[in-house]
């Protein structure tokens, strides 16, 4: 209210009767008292609320303010007192009930007397830091009620005891707990807190470490998984319906902790049902289980994925090399696939794609792909069998998934040079024998490797594809000049052209072609070198393959399809019916393990036995005599005799094969070296060897020892020299 | 906890008994009125919806629902004067204090 422009103007004296002496104090706190008392006895109906508003206003401005404070303290007390002895009078199951009651009224109560003390909260609560009335209520019930030593112990067990008996499984009174929880946090957080909330999180504690001591003793772990959950939802569901909701971070660590995370190891490594036997087993909704339940607990992933690992590596390990396995390739690498399939899903659909999951699942298929050294081949071989046969047929989608599939067992190689080299040796056959399956997938399977490695690793197999083209150009041009057949008797020649870089280098094969073959042979040469100058052929005779017709006893007609090889020895028996080892060998010149695999599958093959053998047994040996089989017979017109198929390698081959690949290394060490020491002038041994390292491990990993050595060879051809000072640290010579 | 609301008005009697029926609206500009007519308790001012003021003078309680009005006017935008005699001044403040207005 403003009041009005300040004039002069004779302030008079009080219209009001002032009579405050302590006689009329003493009046107006009885009237006061006696209304508080009313109050309490629910008989406030019928007291003019403006008569005690004024009695207490007029005694505060009167400075009686302290009186009326004390008293209010003093008359409340009483009053609170009398009810406690109510309470703690009420039997069993009353209890609460009766402090639920109580407590509704007092806060009634409290709010009328405190709407009469307005104005003494007002100015003489804040002059002198007294608590406001409403506080004050409060406080007292806090003191007298719930804190007094009879209530509190016995409030505290009952509502304990309560939460007790709903986990057993009884249904209980939640509205009313929730009312008392509701009014001791009023009181209150620290009261709700000390008195309550500790004592409830540790009697949780005990409970649900009893119990999960028996459930781990009882049950099995996806069982137990089951019961912590339902015992965590159920916290989380109580504490929503009668609890604070501050407590539910509290409850839920503490049922994490005893109820799993003490149980952790045990339960991961249970036998028969732990972590393992469910990734065996896919139990996909247990896995999920365990890891929604072992997510809450900070090192529960970790242990988890720990013993995955483990585990991974382990059988990843055996399979490996499992000497067994080891005979098939193809099921060796398919068996890699479904590993990794198998997994894959398990960490899709219970684990929810985790990365870090996926991540120790690429590591351990990193650790046991590498253990074993034959791995690069046997995944070439792998490719080479998809692209052989094992596609046919297969739509696009499915090819480009199963290169796919391929392509990520590369990437986990760690000697990528090696399959390289493989992959060049069967593909070379593939294209040779014209038995890839479809020439796309072999394209799309070199733009993935192209996108993975890059244009060096692919380019000289692209060369190869290049060469094939080229070559059935070459064909159609020698065919048109009519030099390519000699009518109806003579031969009819395919050359392919090959490059020498490009392709798997054999060493120079010689045999001697029987006569027509030699001259249609030689036309073709003839007609290249025209078209091209400056360039030499070479025959790649242990390359090739054959078309003959054969006419046998009885005229039994049937078109055979042989390596070259084997048609030079078939062509001699148009001669003679008659030849013995050493006189082919001689005829023939051809190395002597090539003339043994062919003639054993010219005559020591079931139903291929084009040849016959003295004596019969299955080892070609120098004194064995060969005669041509008149009584051959087969199903089919067109029989297929041919040695030319890629195989797992022999011993011998593997060894060379190897040595081949690590000639091929040292000058690309060697050149990593000297890039990486252009650019750093001078680099101390150790940080050579890790630069090194980084540089090459896309194709694979180098030997320190190797890398040193290299290091001292390039120190001889002076590109590098070693520090005068400091013996390890090297420096670059332009 | 339910009371009956009176219709929309209150009675303020003043200490020589004259009546000043008001708007509950205008009443409850005063904080201690409010608190009385709202009380969760069952006083008479709640039930009945009279207030007496034995010690509020006739003019001064009028000026009191004068001032009620005014305010109501001036927070709908109208900006008009507040007159106040200065002889009463002492005791409309006291009164002020009070009503806690």
């Amino acid at each position: 209210m403003n009041p009005a422009k300040k004039k002069n103007f004779k302030i008079e004296p009080f219209k009001h009767k002032v009579e405050m002496d302590p006689k009329y104090a003493e009046k107006t706190w009885k009237i006061l008292e006696d209304a508080i008392h009313e109050i309490y006895n629910h008989n406030a109906s019928g007291l003019s609320f403006e008569e005690l508003y004024r009695n207490a206003y007029n005694m505060v401005l009167h400075k009686y303010g302290e009186k009326l404070y004390s008293g209010v303290v003093q008359t409340m007390t009483q009053h609170l007192r009398e009810i406690a002895k109510i309470i703690e009078g009420a039997q069993g199951g009353l209890f609460l009930e009766e402090l639920d009651v109580k407590w509704r009224e007092h806060n009634k109560s409290l709010q009328m007397i405190r709407d009469i003390l307005m104005y003494m909260d007002r100015t003489f609560v804040n002059n002198f830091n007294k608590t406001p009335v409403h506080e004050l209520g409060l406080n007292l019930w806090r003191d007298h009620i719930v804190r007094s030593p009879q209530i509190r112990d016995r409030l505290l067990n009952t509502l304990l005891d309560l939460v007790r008996r709903e986990r057993t499984g009884e249904v209980i009174n939640r509205g009313l707990m929730r009312n008392i929880t509701k009014m001791l946090v009023e009181l209150g957080t620290n009261v709700y807190q000390e008195d309550f909330e500790r004592p409830f999180l540790d009697a949780a504690s005990d409970f649900y470490r009893l119990e999960s001591q028996q459930l781990i003793e009882t049950s099995d772990c996806p069982d137990y998984l089951r019961k912590a959950e339902k015992r965590l939802n159920e916290e989380i569901e109580r504490v929503a319906h009668y609890l604070d909701s501050k407590s539910e971070p509290k409850i839920t660590q503490v049922v994490e902790r005893e109820v799993i995370g003490n149980r952790m190891r045990l339960l991961v490594e249970m036998e028969n049902s732990g972590l393992i036997s469910m990734l065996i087993d896919d139990k996909y909704d247990d896995l999920g289980r365990m890891y929604n339940l072992f997510r809450r607990i900070s090192t529960g992933l970790q242990t988890m994925r720990e013993l995955m690992t483990a585990h991974l590596r382990e059988t990843g390990r055996q399979l490996v090399m499992d000497p067994e396995r080891l005979k098939d390739p193809v099921e060796f690498v398919q068996r890699l696939l479904d590993e990794k399939d198998k997994y894959d899903r398990i960490i899709q659909q219970s684990f929810h794609n985790d990365k870090m999951f996926q991540n120790a699942l690429n590591s351990s298929f990193e650790y046991f792909i590498n253990l074993n050294i034959r791995s690069p081949e046997f995944i070439s071989l792998f490719v080479d069998d998809k692209l052989r046969k094992g596609l046919k047929g297969a739509s696009e989608e499915d090819v480009e998934l199963v290169l796919d599939k391929v392509m990520m067992l590369f990437r986990y190689l760690q000697e990528k040079d090696v399959f390289e080299k493989y992959y060049k040796q069967h593909l070379a056959k593939r294209l040779l024998s014209g038995r890839t399956v479809s020439d796309d997938a072999e394209r799309s399977l070199i733009v993935k490797l192209k996108t993975e490695c890059g244009y060096q690793f692919t380019s000289k197999l692209e060369g190869m594809f290049t060469d094939m083209k080229t070559s059935r150009d070459t064909m159609q041009g020698f065919n048109a000049t009519g030099a390519g057949a000699e009518g109806n008797e003579g031969p009819t020649l395919t050359v392919q052209v090959l490059t020498t870089g490009s392709w798997p280098t054999q060493s120079g094969a010689r045999c001697n072609m029987p006569t027509e073959i030699l001259a249609m042979c030689d036309k073709f040469k003839m007609y290249y070198l025209s078209t091209h100058t400056g360039r030499r052929l070479t025959w790649q005779t242990n390359m090739g393959t054959a078309d003959l017709k054969a006419t046998f006893g009885d005229g039994n007609k049937h078109e055979l399809n042989v390596s070259t090889y084997q048609m030079c020895i078939l062509c001699l028996f148009n001669q003679a019916d008659r030849l013995s080892y050493r006189e082919i060998e001689q005829a023939t010149d051809i190395p002597a393990p090539d003339l043994k695999r062919s003639l054993q599958s010219l005559a020591c093959v079931k139903g291929k036995n084009v040849l016959r053998k003295e004596p019969m047994s299955k080892d070609i040996s120098e004194d064995d005599t060969f005669v041509f089989n008149d009584k051959f017979s087969s199903k089919f017109y067109k029989v297929k005799i041919s040695t030319v198929v890629a195989q797992k390698e022999s011993e011998p081959e593997k060894q060379e094969t190897r040595q081949k690949v690590e000639e091929d290394r040292k000058p690309q060490i060697e050149a990593a070296i000297v890039r990486i020491m252009k650019s750093r002038r001078l680099l101390d041994h150790n940080n050579i060897i890790s630069e090194v390292t980084k540089q090459l491990q896309a194709r694979f990993m180098p030997n320190p020892a190797v890398i040193k050595k290299r290091i001292e060879s390039l120190i001889e051809r002076e590109f590098l020299e070693r520090d005068r000072m400091d013996r390890k640290l090297y420096r670059y010579l332009a | 906890m339910a009371f009956p609301r009176k219709n929309e008005t209150v009675k303020l009697v003043s200490a020589e008994g004259f009546e000043f029926i008001i708007d509950r609206k205008a009443a409850v500009i005063s904080n201690t009125l409010r608190n009385m007519l709202s009380s969760a308790g069952n006083f008479s001012e709640t039930e009945l919806g009279v207030v007496n003021f034995p010690e509020i003078s006739t003019p001064i309680l009028e000026k009191v629902c004068q001032y009620f009005y005014w305010f109501l006017q001036c927070s709908n935008g109208k900006k008009t004067d507040f007159h106040i005699e200065p002889e009463m001044t002492l005791e409309l403040m006291m009164a002020a204090n009070y009503l806690h207005t």
